[in-house]
């Protein structure tokens, strides 16, 4: 096992039950955005270093960038 | 089993390969795009999505989340094996990749039945309309991640010559790739409204 895939997923562990937490703060202005924005890091975790999108060309991993952060834009825009 | 080293940066072989990527981008560009229309949808009566959603148990996608998390984290560490060379620890973290598909399927299926048995059917309101058809068409890719997953076990455990490199991680991206439909689902489905 890489240390770092062990760590990935203790982050990624962490960030679901944040997630979690967040998600019952029904007061908070913008809580649809962290709900997102926190899936989004962990959607970026899971590409980037469990399949390995950090050894691939620039061009993949703006490409990845750029629609996971489109998509958290547009449904915030959105729900707002 | 071919290990050739495979030039990662050449932007022609991404990890898995090119045509997965362009299935990947697809398949996200698919779901994000139903998301978006959910959102829009929403709009018009936001007091019955919430209704709605809160009829879904965040607790059994969270779980799931947790369960697609740790099976793509042993799909990792069993490709870490087999480019090493190590077969039998390889095909260990991919049975241990399946029980996380498995368990996934068995939690989605308790789900499913409770839905179903209280009458929030496709036909319920428009957010279980969006509800059935995107959760369902994620079952399909774990389904057929599952088939993949198997005649990759299979494949390894011949330790056969025509097995190579990038076939295998290409199927294990595609059982990445169902962690991310899931990492978009989840939130906006069961979360946000």
């Amino acid at each position: 096992m890489k240390r770092k895939d062990i760590y990935t997923l203790g982050v990624l562990f962490i960030l679901t039950i944040l997630t979690a937490l967040f998600s019952n703060l029904e007061n908070i202005k913008y809580v649809a955005f962290i709900i997102l924005a926190l899936s989004g890091i962990k959607f970026l975790f899971v590409a980037f270093q469990f399949m390995e999108l950090k050894k691939a060309h620039a061009l993949w991993k703006g490409l990845i960038i750029g629609l996971i952060v489109f998509f958290i834009g547009a449904i915030s825009l959105i729900v707002q | 089993m071919s290990t050739a080293k495979i030039d990662y940066k050449n932007i022609y072989y991404p990890p898995g390969g090119i045509l997965i990527w362009i299935l990947i981008f697809l398949e996200l560009i698919t779901f994000s795009a139903a998301l978006i229309a959910l959102a829009v949808y929403s709009r018009e009566n936001p007091a019955a999505y919430h209704s709605s959603r809160l009829l879904l148990n965040s607790t059994y996608g969270a779980i799931n989340t947790l369960f697609l998390l740790t099976s793509g984290f042993f799909m990792a560490t069993s490709m870490h094996q087999l480019k090493a060379g190590n077969y039998d620890k390889s095909t260990f973290y991919l049975k241990l990749t399946m029980l996380g598909g498995v368990l996934f399927l068995i939690l989605k299926a308790i789900e499913y039945s409770g839905k179903i048995s209280h009458g929030l059917t496709i036909g319920y309101d428009t957010f279980f309309t969006f509800y059935w058809l995107l959760t369902l068409f994620h079952v399909i890719h774990v389904l057929v991640g599952m088939i993949i997953l198997v005649s990759m076990y299979f494949s390894i455990k011949k330790k056969k010559e025509n097995t190579s490199i990038e076939d295998a991680e290409a199927g294990a991206t595609f059982w990445h790739m169902c962690d991310l439909i899931w990492l978009i689902l989840f939130p906006v489905l069961y979360l946000i409204f």
